[in-house]
């Protein structure tokens, strides 16, 4: 035979007074009504923001959306080396490569397209990325499309968000020391 | 014969065998780059140095002869610290630019970098810039900056081809591969430079940007240029073939191929045949359209007036299913054969028969075959001796004039049956269309001109209805209620080699 723990707990016993509600409501609305008159007057308990009028600063490592750098003379920065597109894991990097006139330049993408429905933004795209090209620092969340094509980024709306890389082209000379 | 000892194990080769291929016989690797099999040794790239017992320094593998009681090591810190001075030697000029090169990933100069140097350069001066992206022939693209001068390219050109129109131009620093004065690299064989050549200095203006080489995959292949039957590398993404490169077959083509032969590759995607097609209707699976054509076969293919069109551009398989698909649904109906038309050959090894299993095609069809090719049945059309005529590939070794007067031939036939991988320019005027596959599409097997039985593997799936010939002939079969003798690849590859190795050895 095995023994029960068991504790009897109580009924509480509700009188008219509680039964009512009413003195509970009044002391709830009491409440709603202090903080919204606190909240109008001063606006010093504000938890939220006016979304999309106001925004908070994202932290600087947030990743957003895809931007492509461009050189110091305006040009992609990107040279087509397929790295990004080869270690997305999500597959939607597209990039068709093209032969560029300058001989110093040699290849560079003549298509670049994300599509950002697909990316999982895990930024291996950045990581991978060996001319500091693609970055994802622009600040800005994907935000929502009404139209599936209009979540492929191509080239040219990449360059918009994009600007000046901060690596030297070639990288700079002496800046090691010899070891 | 000399026994040595190399990194402690015991190996025991021919006199005169060097170092580096012994210790490739044991499965050590020496990192090289001047050394190639096939050409002779210069060794001047100092890459594969290894440390000797008793040698007062270092010496190149790929040169130095075995001898009794040698003590090899190869990976000693003596030796990885030569092979780190000599990278970073190589190094001081590179571009360091693989983002942009096509070598990247199937680099020496990379993995070696990666396996043994892997230091920050430590260079402070400007780097010697030469030509760039410079078209040193019409198919091969030039970088004289990624160049680490092992003349490899010098040599092949030399002792391989003899056309000898590469040579070091300059010194030092600012040697550069160079043409001689008004010649360019242009040979039959120039790609192969760009396989042998260790980094991207040397890459084809064809796969030029096209794709990284690190996201294809790899099907053994044979090349359909000619009748030699070169040994390739089909090199394949999503789908679409994307270059051949020579595959080592010493009894074939060794390391080499044609350029020729090089690019038959955009052929396989070329003119394709897009859908099945049996009179006027082309919405049709292939059960449905096999029972419609073996009922029209039925109906018109018999008697006399009938004839089959075999091709030496069709693998071994698809031409023996061929031969038992004329006895059981043609009756028996006389043969012709087809193919490209010949060309020029050349002693080293282009042939002059540019289709890939002619020899097979006599082999199976019997050599009187030979004689019934496609300008006899041109004559036979004609005369108007033929009513039915059913065609396994669509390739004529006719001239335009020929072709036009086939054309008008054809278009009085009672029934026209093309089973083909391409239009060919006969689409339009056949009653029945059956896309069947490449050989990048089908596993199955050519006989080359010395009469070697060689086989390929399906790279990857067709994108359109096409089967593979075999499978066709078994599906038409069915489709009149009829067996063939085998009904899947194995068996029928197993027939064909059974009467290929009775067929050598009755010749013997
Ligand atoms: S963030 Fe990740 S998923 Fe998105 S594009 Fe880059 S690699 Fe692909
Ligand atoms: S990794 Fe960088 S340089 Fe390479 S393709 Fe992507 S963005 Fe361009
Ligand atoms: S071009 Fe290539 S094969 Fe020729 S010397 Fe330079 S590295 Fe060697
Ligand atoms: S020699 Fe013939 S088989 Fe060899 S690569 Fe050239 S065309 Fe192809
Ligand atoms: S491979 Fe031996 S010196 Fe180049």
């Amino acid at each position: 035979m095995s023994t029960h723990n068991v504790t009897v707990v109580e009924r509480p016993r509700r009188n008219l007074w509680v039964q009512s509600y009413l003195p509970e409501v009044a002391k709830g609305l009491a409440i709603t009504s202090r903080q919204f008159f606190k909240n109008l007057l001063t606006g010093s308990d504000i938890q939220t923001v006016q979304y999309p009028e106001v925004k908070r600063d994202y932290p600087l490592r947030y990743r957003g959306l895809h931007r492509l750098t461009y050189r110091d003379d305006g040009q992609v920065r990107c040279v087509a080396c397929m790295c990004c597109s080869t270690i997305c894991p999500a597959n939607c990097i597209h990039i068709t490569a093209a032969e560029h006139e300058d001989t110093s330049i040699e290849k560079y993408p003549a298509e670049f397209v994300i599509d950002e429905l697909r990316c999982i933004v895990c930024g291996l795209c950045v990581e991978a990325c060996p001319c500091d090209a693609i970055r994802m620092d622009s600040g800005i969340h994907a935000h929502p499309f009404y139209e599936r094509d209009k979540a492929f980024l191509n080239k040219d709306y990449l360059l918009d968000l994009g600007g000046p890389s901060t690596a030297v082209q070639g990288g700079v000379l002496g800046s090691r020391s010899a070891r | 014969m000399p026994t040595l000892t190399i990194n402690g194990k015991e190996i025991t080769v021919d006199p005169g065998t060097t170092v580096l291929r012994a210790a490739a016989m044991l499965g050590i690797d020496i990192p090289h780059f001047c050394y190639h099999p096939a050409l002779s040794v210069p060794a001047n790239c100092r890459m594969c140095l290894v440390e000797i017992e008793k040698a007062r320094k270092l010496e190149p593998s790929c040169y130095a002869k075995v001898g009794e009681g040698m003590v090899v090591h190869t990976e000693s810190p003596k030796v990885i610290a030569a092979r780190r001075a000599v990278l970073e030697f190589i190094l001081v000029n590179h571009p360091v630019d693989c983002p942009i090169c096509d070598q990247a990933g199937e680099c020496k100069l990379q993995d070696y970098y990666v396996a043994y140097d892997s230091q920050p350069s430590r260079v402070a001066v400007p780097k010697v810039g030469k030509a760039k992206a410079y078209p040193i022939g019409p198919r091969v693209v030039f970088d004289g900056e990624r160049c680490i001068l092992c003349t490899r390219c010098v040599r092949f050109c030399d002792e391989i081809t003899g056309t000898s129109e590469l040579t070091v131009a300059e010194r030092g620093d600012h040697s550069e591969i160079r043409t001689f004065p008004g010649k360019e690299l242009d040979n039959p064989y120039s790609m192969n430079v760009t396989d042998i050549c260790p980094v991207g200095a040397l890459t084809t203006r064809d796969f030029r940007f096209k794709c990284r080489v690190w996201l294809m995959s790899s099907t053994d292949s044979i090349c359909t240029g000619c009748a030699k039957g070169c040994n390739v590398h089909l090199e394949h993404f999503q789908g679409e073939a994307q270059r051949y490169r020579p595959r080592f077959n010493p009894e074939v083509n060794e390391y080499w191929m044609c350029d020729a032969g090089r690019m038959s590759y955009l052929e396989l995607h070329a003119d394709r045949l897009p859908s099945l097609r049996v009179l006027e209707d082309s919405e049709l699976s292939w059960p449905r359209a096999a029972r419609k054509v073996a009922a029209l076969l039925g109906e018109k293919a018999t008697g006399e007036g009938v004839a089959f069109v075999a091709s030496a551009q069709s693998s071994c398989e698809g031409l023996m299913a061929g031969r038992e698909f004329v006895r059981t649904m043609l009756d028996d109906a006389p043969v012709f054969w087809t193919g490209r038309p010949d060309g020029d050959g050349d002693a080293f090894l282009i042939r002059a028969d540019k289709n890939p299993n002619r020899a097979g095609l006599a082999g199976i069809f019997g050599v009187e075959v030979l004689a019934q090719d496609a300008h006899r049945l041109l004559q036979e059309l004609e005369r108007g001796a033929i009513r039915v005529l059913y065609m396994m590939d669509s390739t004529l070794p006719f001239t335009s004039d020929e072709m036009k007067r086939f054309r008008a031939a054809v278009e009085k036939l009672e029934l026209f049956v093309l089973q083909a991988p391409r239009r060919g320019g006969l689409d339009d005027l056949a009653d029945v269309l059956l896309p069947s596959t490449t050989h990048a599409e089908q596993d199955g097997s050519f006989v080359n001109e010395d009469g070697l039985l060689q086989s390929f593997w399906a790279a990857y799936r067709p994108r359109t209805q096409a089967l593979a010939d075999w499978e066709v002939f078994v599906r038409l079969a069915r489709g009149a209620d009829r067996e063939l003798s085998f009904s899947d690849f194995e068996s029928l590859h197993g027939a064909l080699h059974a009467e290929q190795g009775a067929a050598q050895d009755a010749g013997e």
